[in-house]
């Protein structure tokens, strides 16, 4: 009995660890769908660059003694200001083209050019990660990867939790960065003027809002998310030039279960990804356990279509 | 204040405004009436720069507006009330009007004109914390309303304010430009269907149909019955 409620609990510690990530990354999706109502497929893309750019940040600090071992950590920090440039300047340049009050005279509101034209970027992502790159996985080496916490669990002597140091520190940063994202959108005048774009382009310019600087924003900061996402997760997951295919339907799947539309709730429907993903595999084979997420994202759609978060809202 | 010289307006080739001319003094209130379909909603949005002029200037208190984006209008002093209120339904209702009081007149005025709002709508002081998606359709209208006057404007334009509200909020909304009117230091264009009511307020009406000025004038020069016969083309 011990041992299983031992087991259950390192379990669920894998999963609330990995759903923190989870969580983030859907952050960044939700960011550019909530503000933009863009769907943006590179966004597994911008992770895997936000993947490889901490490895090489990783690598230069490594070898200065006094970051040790939170070189890592403070890559994936220095990975948002160049991926929020990089988001910005694509935007700029491609995506803007699509979007905003440019693209309401567009058929279909520029959702078909928007799905066309983030389909591509991630292409270009990953193929050019191919040819630079290569296809062999890399990863940031960490002794903390290999280094656990022990918390005696309080049921017996000898029961124990063992916390993966280089995960737990991901996560903590990772629900570090959300909130502050979450405090920048609820509370700061940035964040209230996304929020108005968000709503009703239109009616944003007639305050006086550059909805097309907003926009611009909210690109930025997805990218920035996806790179910090990214960058937390090679500590656990090798990068390769496809990864980001592996994250994306996590990523969608996670921001339809936190409702559409909410930033707070890709969050943890992001979460209860992870959680379900570990769990399930208490009772299932280990290769079952994304079958499982499936099923408990129907069931829990079933019951709340809007998702755990969504908006009832009436959108103008 | 404002001077639309021959300006035309095409939506991918349909023509919605064809070389329109208007003269929007200081401090006067000025009606746009015509029918559904005449250009009206399109002549604000040329106005506030949401969409491109194909032909004519507009100038605003001496400036050519054609190299200012939309965004950098609304810090000029033109405030638009769009066509079925588009309030930011996620916002609560004193974030909307802190939304519209981000422009530099508007910061500076804010204490002034958020009186002058709370007592125009004494309502929206009650219901300041209350998301603005879930305000009825009237208190939505004060809503964009008072959007629209926390950003301290030299020019008001009201784009069908009355529109799908019952004949008493409509009142209100009335009484409220009425009251704007009265205090005098902001120049209001208004749309309404309700010509009636719009003429009986306004200094200087203009006809709008099929994209074309048809009849324009004093109120007080135009009667009921040339209106109707520029209205009803008989
Ligand atoms: N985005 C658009 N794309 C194409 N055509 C448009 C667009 N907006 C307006 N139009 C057309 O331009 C013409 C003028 O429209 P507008 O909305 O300015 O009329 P209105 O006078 O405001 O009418 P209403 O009284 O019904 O509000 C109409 O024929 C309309 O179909
Ligand atoms: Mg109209």
């Amino acid at each position: 009995m011990n041992a299983m409620i031992e087991q259950f609990v390192q379990t669920l510690a894998a999963g609330l660890t990995a759903g923190s990530l989870y969580g983030l990354t859907c952050v960044g999706l939700a960011m550019i769908f909530g503000i933009m109502r863009v769907i943006n497929f590179a966004q597994g893309d911008f992770m895997m660059v936000g993947m490889y750019l901490a490895v090489w940040i990783a690598a230069r600090l490594g070898g200065v003694h006094v970051f040790g071992a939170a070189a890592p950590f403070i890559a994936a920090i220095l990975v948002a200001p160049v991926l929020f440039m990089a988001g910005s300047l694509l935007h700029r340049l491609l995506i803007s083209r699509t979007t905003g009050l440019r693209a309401v005279g567009l058929s279909g509101e520029g959702h078909q050019a928007q799905l066309i034209l983030t389909l591509g970027v991630a292409l270009i992502l990953q193929n050019g990660a191919l040819i630079l790159m290569g296809s062999s996985p890399v990863s940031i080496v960490s002794k903390l990867s290999s280094r656990a916490w022990e918390i005696p669990l309080l049921i017996d002597e000898d029961s124990t939790l063992f916390l993966n140091q280089a995960r737990t520190i991901s996560a903590l940063v990772s629900i570090g960065v959300a909130f502050l994202l979450f405090r920048l959108i609820r509370q700061t005048g940035i964040g209230k003027s996304l929020r108005a774009a968000a709503d009703n382009p239109e009616a944003a310019t007639y305050v006086g809002i550059d909805v097309t600087r907003a926009h611009r924003i909210a690109f930025g900061l997805g990218a920035a998310i996806a790179g910090v996402a990214g960058a937390l997760m090679v500590l656990s997951t090798p990068a390769q030039p496809f990864v980001g295919t592996d994250f994306i339907i996590i990523m969608y799947a996670g921001v339809v279960l936190g409702g559409i539309g909410s930033i707070t709730g890709a969050f943890w429907g992001g979460m209860v990804i992870g959680v379900v993903q570990q769990l399930s595999t208490l009772v299932l084979p280990l290769q079952l356990q994304n079958a499982m997420v499936f099923l408990v994202f129907v069931l829990i759609l079933l019951f709340r279509p809007q998702g755990l978060f969504g908006r009832t809202v009436e959108r103008a | 204040m404002l001077r639309l010289d021959q300006i035309s307006v095409s939506y991918g080739g349909l023509r919605a405004l064809s070389d329109v001319s208007l003269d929007v003094r200081a401090g006067e209130l000025s009606a746009v009436v015509g029918p559904n379909g005449a250009g009206k909603s399109t002549l604000f949005k040329a106005i506030s720069g949401t969409v491109p002029l194909q032909a004519g200037h507009i100038m605003f208190q001496g400036d050519d507006l054609h190299e200012i984006p939309a965004h950098r209008r609304a810090h000029m002093g033109i405030a638009h009330v769009p066509e079925g209120r588009r309030v930011f339904a996620s916002l609560s209702v004193l974030e909307n009007l802190e939304m519209g009081a981000a422009t530099d007149a508007g910061r500076a005025g804010r204490v002034r004109s958020f009186e002058r709002i709370f007592t125009l709508f004494p309502i929206l002081a009650e219901r300041r914390a209350q998301m603005a998606g879930t305000l009825s359709g009237g208190q939505q209208q004060m809503l964009a309303i008072g959007r629209a006057l926390a950003s301290c404007p030299k020019l008001l334009m009201l784009d069908e304010p009355s529109m799908g509200l019952s004949p008493v909020m409509a009142d209100t909304i009335f009484d409220a430009i009425h009251q704007l009117r009265r205090e005098g230091d902001i120049t209001i264009l208004l749309v309404e269907q309700r010509v009636t009511d719009a003429l009986a307020q306004c200094d200087r009406a203009t006809v709008l149909e099929s994209g074309r000025v048809v009849l324009e004038g004093l109120a007080s020069e135009l009667s009921a019955a040339r209106l109707r016969q520029a209205y009803l083309g008989v």
